[in-house]
C-alpha cells in the first residue's frame, strides 16, 4: 500500500459528459429561446406597468391601511371613549391611550370617558388589524391608505386628531368582481 | 387574647387529599389544594363572613344543599366537591343573577381590566342571560367623597365597603340604604363619606362601584407597573405598591403585610402621592443670593454648602423623619468626622439619657405590631394613634372588636380610641411626669405616693393592667418627652421583658425616628446606640441647637429634610436661630417658611418614590424603599449630596452606592449585623426578633437611667417643667395642649385630591369654657399669650378637661409652636 493510499475516504465526483458542439449551441440559444417565447407571447397583451406615484394600484376592500377614527354622524361626537383595548390588543405595542373625564361644558365622546391622548405610531405598526377587532364601539377602523412614507420617524406617530380628520383618499378602491 | 393554636386536619376537595388548619373557611383552605373558588363578598379582613354573594357555592358530602365556602370552616374527613355539574349550575345562576341589574360598561368602567366581576363572569358564568327586563338606573357617577366616586348601577351589594366602614375604620357611615332590589350604598342624609381611611373601600370593592376620583381613567392595568416601596408620610411605614405610568406615580396600593399594615392605609399615604408632581416641589438647587433664593446649578449649590468645611466644630444638623437610615448615618458621619460637630439630633421629644435610650430600645421590651391584637390590655399613653401613626388606631380597634382586647387610653387629649376604651384616664397636659409617677408608684403598691384617686385615675388603670392578664402592651408616644424616664420603672412592675407578646411600641415623631436614632443621629450615642468615645463630646439635643445658634455660638445648620420652624416647639426661637446662622444648608422637597426665608442652599430632596434606602419601624422592623420612579429634574439622590459634601471638606465617606451606605450602616450597627438588602426583601426583617441581635445589642451605659438630659459639660440647661407640674388654669387663662393633625404635612398641602383636608388651627375647647367664654363651635377666636396672638376656630368637644384648650402644631399658618407658655387666653375674634 503507497503511503498516499487516500482509502475509502476517496469520494468520486461523477460529471456529465461534455456536451459537444451541437448540444453547446443548443444549449446556449434552443433553451434562451425557449424562455423568450413567454416573454414574447406577452407582449400583445399590452403594458402592465403602473407609473406609480401617478397611478395607483386598486386595494381591495378588506385592505387593511392606515386607520381611521370615526365620530357619530348625528352628534358629532367621538366614538372613542379611550378604553384602551385597541392598546391592549397591539401586539406591536405602538397604540398610546390617555384618557380623560368628560364634563358636561366638556363633552367630547358619548360616556364617561374618552381619548385626551390617542396616538398610532405607524413605524412600528404591523397592520395586523388587532385593534379594529378589539374596538367595542368601531370607533377605529383600518382605511385603505398606505401611502405613509415620511421624512422624520417622530412624523409617523399619527394623532387623535390626524386619526379623526378625513383623509384625503389617494387609494383608489378595486371593485367588486375586479 | 392568646394566639389561637393551629391544628391541622385532612379533607377531601375534588377527589384530592389535602391538609388545612382547622376551622378555616373551607375556600381558603381549597387553596391548599389547588382548588380556586370564586367569591366576592369574602374578605378575612374585614371580620366575620357574611355570605352576602352567593358567588362561592359548593357541594358538601352529607348536606343536601350547597354550602357557601366563604363561611363553612372545614373539618376533618370533609369531602367537597367543586366542579360537579350542581355546583356548576348555581355559579352561572349566581353570576347571571349579579348581572341582572349590572350596566356592563366595562369599556368606560375603570375597574376595566383588574375586576373581579370581569373575571368570574368570564370564568364561571354562562356568557348570556335571559333577563331581558330593564336595569336598574341611578344618576352616574356621583361623587361620595371629594375621594371616591360611586357608581350604584355597577355594585353588587356585596357589603365589604359598608363592613368596613362599620367593623375595620369604625366611623359608621356607610350604610345600605332601603331594601330587597332596591338597596344601594349610601352614607346617612348623602353626607361626603369623609373618613381617614375611606380610600380603603376603593381598593375592597370587587366590581368598578368605587373609584378613587384622582385615578379616575389614568391608566389601565396593562399600561401600568408596579413597585413596592414604604409609605414614609407617618411611623406606620404601611408597604404600599405604587402605580406607575410614564414615570408617573398615580395611585397608591397597599401591598399587604400583615405584620406591619394589615392591608390597609390611610388617605394620606394613599392619596398624598399627589405632591409628588406638584409644580411647587423644589427639583432644582436653590442658592440665596441677595436675599432671594434662585435656582443655581448643582456646581455652585455644592460649592456654596463646602463651605461648612469653615464652620467645624460650630455647625448643628437636624434630620427629620422622612430620612433614610442611610441619609441619617452619613449625617452624622459627615457632622462628626468631616465637621468635628457632635450637635446632631432626630428626636422631638426633648433630652433623654443614653441609658434611658437604651433602656427603651431594649428587644427584649420591644412589641411587635400583631402583639396589639393579641394581648389581654392595651395602654395607649400619651399619644393619638389616628394622628400620630394612623394604621395602629386600626390595629387597636381590631384586637378589642375582635380580640376582646382590654383598652386602655390615658392621655391629655380626649382620643378617637376612647369609645373603644374599657378605662380612660384624662392628665393635664405637661402632667405626663406626674401622671407616670404616679402611675409606676400604684404599679409598685405605693398608694401614697400614687396620689389621690380620685384627681389622677393612676390607681385604676394600675389595677386595670396587673389583672387583666399578662400580656399588656403600652403604646406610648415620643412626644411625652422627658416623662420617658418612668417607663422601665413601669415596664418592670407589668414584666413586660419577661413575655414574647408583651411589650413596649413606641410611636416616633418622625415617620423613621426610630432607624435615625439607631443609625446614630442623636446627640449623645452613636449607631447601634453606642456610648461615644472618650475623647468624642456630647453634642446639644434639638432646643439646645437652637438656643446656642441663636446666641451665635452655632454658625451652620445643616437641616436634612426637616424645617424646624414647623416642625418643632418655639418657633420664634427657630427663627432667630437660623437668621443669625451664616450658613443653612437644606434638604427640602417643599419650600416651607423657615426654608424659603432662611435658608442659604436648598438641595432638592427626593421624595419616597424615588429614594433607595431603608427605614425602620416602630417595633423594629428593617424595610427597604425601592425607587419606583426615576429622580425628576435634577433631583439627586441624598445620600450622593452627603457623600459629595464630605469629599469636599476633605473627608472621603466611601460610598459610591446607596447600598454602600447600607453596608456601612450593618457595619456600625452591631445588632444589625449580617442583615443584607436581599434578607430585608420586601417583608422587611425585625431585628428584636433575631436572636443574633438580641445578644449584640449593647449593655446599657453607666448613664443613670434617671438622668434627665444627655449628660454635657458645662451647659446648664432649665429643670423640665413636667417635673413641677403643670401649671394651675388662673384668672380666665387656659393650659395649652397641643396635638398635630393626621393632615398637618406639606404633602397633603401639594395634593390637590387632598385640599379639602388640610389642617387649620383648630382650637379644641370643652363645652364648659366655651359657655363660659361665648364661643359656639365654628367660630373664629384668637388665641393670646405674651403678647403673640394667633387665629383659629373653635371646636368644642366634650371629652376635653375643662380649663385646657388643645391648639394644632405642624401645619402652615397660625401654628401652636409659637406659643411657648403652659397658659393661654382664648377669645372671641
Ligand atoms: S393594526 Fe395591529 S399593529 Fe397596528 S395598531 Fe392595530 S393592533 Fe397595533
Ligand atoms: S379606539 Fe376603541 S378600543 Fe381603542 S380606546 Fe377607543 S374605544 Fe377603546
Ligand atoms: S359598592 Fe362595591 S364594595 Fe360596596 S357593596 Fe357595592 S360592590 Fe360591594
Ligand atoms: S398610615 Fe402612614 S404609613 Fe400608612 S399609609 Fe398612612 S401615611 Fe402612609
Ligand atoms: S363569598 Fe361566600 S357568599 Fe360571598
Amino acid at each position: 500500500m503507497s503511503p498516499y493510499d487516500p482509502g475509502e475516504d476517496v469520494i468520486a465526483v461523477q460529471r456529465a459528459p461534455t456536451s459537444g458542439a451541437v448540444r453547446g449551441t443548443y444549449r446556449a440559444f434552443g433553451e434562451t429561446l425557449r424562455g423568450l417565447k413567454t416573454t414574447f407571447a406577452r407582449i400583445v397583451e399590452g403594458t402592465t406597468t403602473i407609473q406609480y406615484p401617478e397611478e395607483k394600484t386598486p386595494v381591495y376592500p378588506r385592505f387593511r391601511g392606515r386607520h381611521k377614527l370615526h365620530r357619530f354622524e348625528d352628534t358629532g361626537l367621538e366614538k372613542c371613549v379611550g378604553c384602551s383595548l385597541c392598546a391592549a390588543a397591539c401586539p406591536a405595542d405602538c397604540i398610546r391611550v390617555v384618557a380623560a373625564e368628560n364634563t358636561p361644558e366638556h363633552r367630547i365622546s358619548a360616556g364617561e370617558r374618552y381619548a385626551a391622548v390617542y396616538e398610532i405610531n405607524l413605524s412600528r405598526c404591523i397592520f395586523c388589524g388587532y385593534c379594529e377587532v378589539a374596538c367595542p364601539f368601531d370607533a377605529i377602523t383600518m382605511g385603505h391608505d398606505y401611502e405613509m412614507s415620511d421624512y422624520s420617524r417622530s412624523d409617523l406617530i399619527f394623532t387623535k386628531e390626524m386619526l379623526l380628520a378625513e383623509p384625503i383618499e389617494r387609494t383608489p378602491l378595486r371593485n367588486e368582481g375586479e | 387574647m392568646p394566639r389561637p393554636e393551629h391544628h391541622i386536619i385532612q379533607f377531601t376537595i375534588d377527589g384530592r387529599e389535602v391538609r388545612a388548619i382547622e376551622g378555616s373557611m373551607l375556600v381558603d383552605a381549597a387553596k391548599h389544594g389547588d382548588v380556586e373558588i370564586p367569591y366576592f363578598c369574602y374578605e378575612p379582613k374585614l371580620g366575620n363572613p357574611v355570605g352576602a354573594c352567593r358567588m362561592c357555592l359548593v357541594e358538601i358530602e352529607g348536606i343536601p344543599k350547597l354550602q357557601t365556602s366563604c363561611s363553612t370552616p372545614v373539618k376533618d374527613g370533609m369531602v367537597v366537591n367543586t366542579q360537579t355539574e350542581r355546583v356548576r349550575h348555581a355559579q352561572n345562576g349566581v353570576v347571571e343573577f349579579l348581572l341582572v341589574n349590572h350596566p356592563l360598561d366595562c369599556p368606560v368602567c375603570d375597574k376595566g381590566g383588574e375586576c373581579p366581576l370581569q373575571d368570574i363572569s368570564f370564568g364561571w358564568g354562562l356568557g348570556r342571560s335571559r333577563v331581558i327586563e330593564p336595569k336598574r338606573h341611578f344618576v352616574k357617577p356621583l361623587a361620595l367623597s371629594p375621594l371616591v366616586a360611586i357608581d350604584r348601577e355597577r355594585c353588587i351589594l356585596c357589603y365589604r365597603c359598608v363592613r368596613f366602614s362599620q367593623e375595620v375604620s369604625e366611623d359608621y357611615q356607610l350604610v345600605f340604604a332601603d331594601r330587597g332590589a332596591d338597596t344601594f350604598v349610601a352614607t346617612h342624609d348623602g353626607h361626603p363619606y369623609v373618613a381617614p381611611f375611606s380610600g380603603n373601600i376603593v381598593e375592597l370593592c370587587p366590581v368598578g362601584a368605587l373609584t378613587s376620583q384622582p385615578y379616575r381613567f389614568r391608566a389601565r392595568p396593562w399600561e401600568i407597573e408596579g413597585a413596592g416601596s414604604i409609605c414614609t408620610l407617618c411611623p406606620s411605614q404601611c408597604n404600599v405598591e405604587l402605580t406607575v405610568r410614564d414615570e408617573k406615580v398615580l395611585r397608591v396600593l397597599s401591598r399587604e403585610h400583615d405584620e406591619v399594615d394589615d392591608g390597609w392605609l390611610c388617605d394620606k399615604g394613599r392619596f398624598a402621592y399627589q405632591s409628588i408632581h406638584a409644580d411647587e416641589r423644589v427639583t432644582a438647587p436653590l442658592v440665596r443670593e441677595g436675599g432671594e433664593l434662585r435656582e443655581a446649578g448643582w456646581e455652585r449649590a455644592l460649592e456654596v454648602a463646602a463651605g461648612l468645611a469653615e464652620h467645624k466644630g460650630r455647625a448643628g444638623a437636624l434630620a427629620g423623619g422622612q430620612a433614610t437610615n442611610e441619609e441619617g448615618f452619613l449625617l452624622a458621619r459627615l457632622m462628626r468626622e468631616a465637621l468635628a460637630c457632635a450637635d446632631i439630633d432626630s428626636r422631638a421629644g426633648g433630652p433623654m439619657a443614653l441609658g434611658l435610650t437604651q433602656a427603651l430600645a431594649d428587644p427584649k421590651l420591644q412589641a411587635a405590631v400583631p402583639d396589639l391584637e393579641f394581648a389581654h390590655t392595651v395602654l395607649v399613653l400619651g399619644c393619638e394613634p389616628l394622628d400620630d401613626a394612623p394604621i395602629l388606631d386600626l390595629w387597636i380597634r381590631k384586637g378589642v372588636r375582635r380580640r376582646g382586647v382590654k383598652l386602655a387610653v390615658a392621655t391629655a387629649r380626649p382620643s378617637a380610641l376612647d369609645a373603644s376604651a374599657k378605662l380612660v384616664v384624662r392628665y393635664p397636659p405637661g402632667g405626663e411626669h406626674a401622671f407616670l409617677v404616679a402611675l409606676a408608684a400604684a404599679l409598685a403598691g405605693d398608694d401614697q405616693a400614687a396620689g389621690d384617686e380620685s384627681n389622677n385615675g393612676a390607681r385604676a388603670l394600675a389595677s386595670l393592667l396587673t389583672t387583666g392578664g399578662e400580656d399588656v402592651v403600652i403604646v406610648w408616644g415620643e412626644r411625652i418627652g422627658p416623662a420617658a424616664a418612668q417607663m422601665p420603672a413601669i415596664a418592670e412592675h407589668l414584666r413586660l421583658a419577661e413575655r414574647e407578646g408583651a411589650g413596649l411600641l413606641e410611636v416616633p415623631a418622625g415617620a423613621n425616628g426610630r432607624g435615625l436614632r439607631e443609625a446614630g443621629v442623636l446627640p449623645g450615642a452613636g449607631p447601634g446606640y453606642a456610648e461615644l468615645g472618650h475623647d468624642a463630646p456630647i453634642g446639644r439635643d434639638a432646643a439646645q441647637i437652637a438656643a446656642a445658634a441663636a446666641a451665635g455660638e452655632l454658625t451652620a445648620l445643616y437641616l436634612l429634610e426637616t424645617d424646624p420652624v414647623r416642625d418643632r416647639a418655639d418657633r420664634h426661637l427657630w427663627n432667630s436661630a437660623l437668621a443669625r446662622a451664616s450658613l443653612v444648608v437644606a434638604h427640602a422637597s417643599v419650600l416651607t417658611d423657615g426654608i424659603r426665608e432662611h435658608a442659604s442652599v436648598v438641595f432638592p430632596a427626593e421624595s419616597y418614590a424615588e429614594k433607595e434606602g431603608t427605614v425602620v419601624h416602630p417595633d423594629g422592623r428593617v424595610q427597604r424603599l425601592r425607587a419606583a420612579i426615576g429622580h425628576p429634574d435634577q433631583v439627586r439622590a441624598g445620600w450622593s449630596v452627603l457623600a459629595e459634601l464630605g469629599r469636599r471638606a476633605g473627608h472621603e465617606l466611601e460610598v459610591p452606592t446607596s447600598a454602600a451606605a447600607f453596608a456601612q450602616l450593618v457595619e456600625a450597627v452591631p445588632f444589625y449585623a449580617g442583615l443584607t438588602l436581599d434578607q430585608l426583601g420586601g417583608r422587611g426583617v425585625r431585628w428584636p426578633a433575631r436572636e443574633l441581635s438580641s445578644r449584640s445589642f449593647p449593655a446599657p451605659s453607666a448613664t443613670p437611667a434617671a438622668e434627665p438630659g444627655w449628660v454635657q459639660a458645662g451647659a446648664p440647661r432649665p429643670e423640665p417643667s413636667e417635673a413641677a407640674g403643670p401649671k394651675r388654669p388662673e384668672n380666665g387663662m387656659l393650659r395649652l395642649g397641643t396635638y398635630r393633625s393626621i393632615w398637618a404635612a406639606p404633602e397633603v398641602e401639594l395634593s390637590p385630591a387632598l385640599h379639602f383636608t388640610i389642617a387649620h388651627q383648630q382650637v379644641e375647647l370643652s363645652p364648659a369654657d366655651a359657655r363660659r367664654l361665648g364661643i359656639a363651635s365654628g367660630v373664629a377666636v384668637e388665641i393670646a399669650q405674651n403678647g403673640r396672638s394667633l387665629q383659629g376656630i373653635a371646636a368644642i368637644r366634650t371629652g376635653v378637661p375643662d380649663g385646657t384648650a388643645f391648639l394644632a402644631e405642624g401645619i402652615a399658618a397660625d401654628s401652636a409652636n409659637v406659643l411657648t407658655e403652659q397658659l393661654v387666653e382664648v377669645r372671641k375674634a
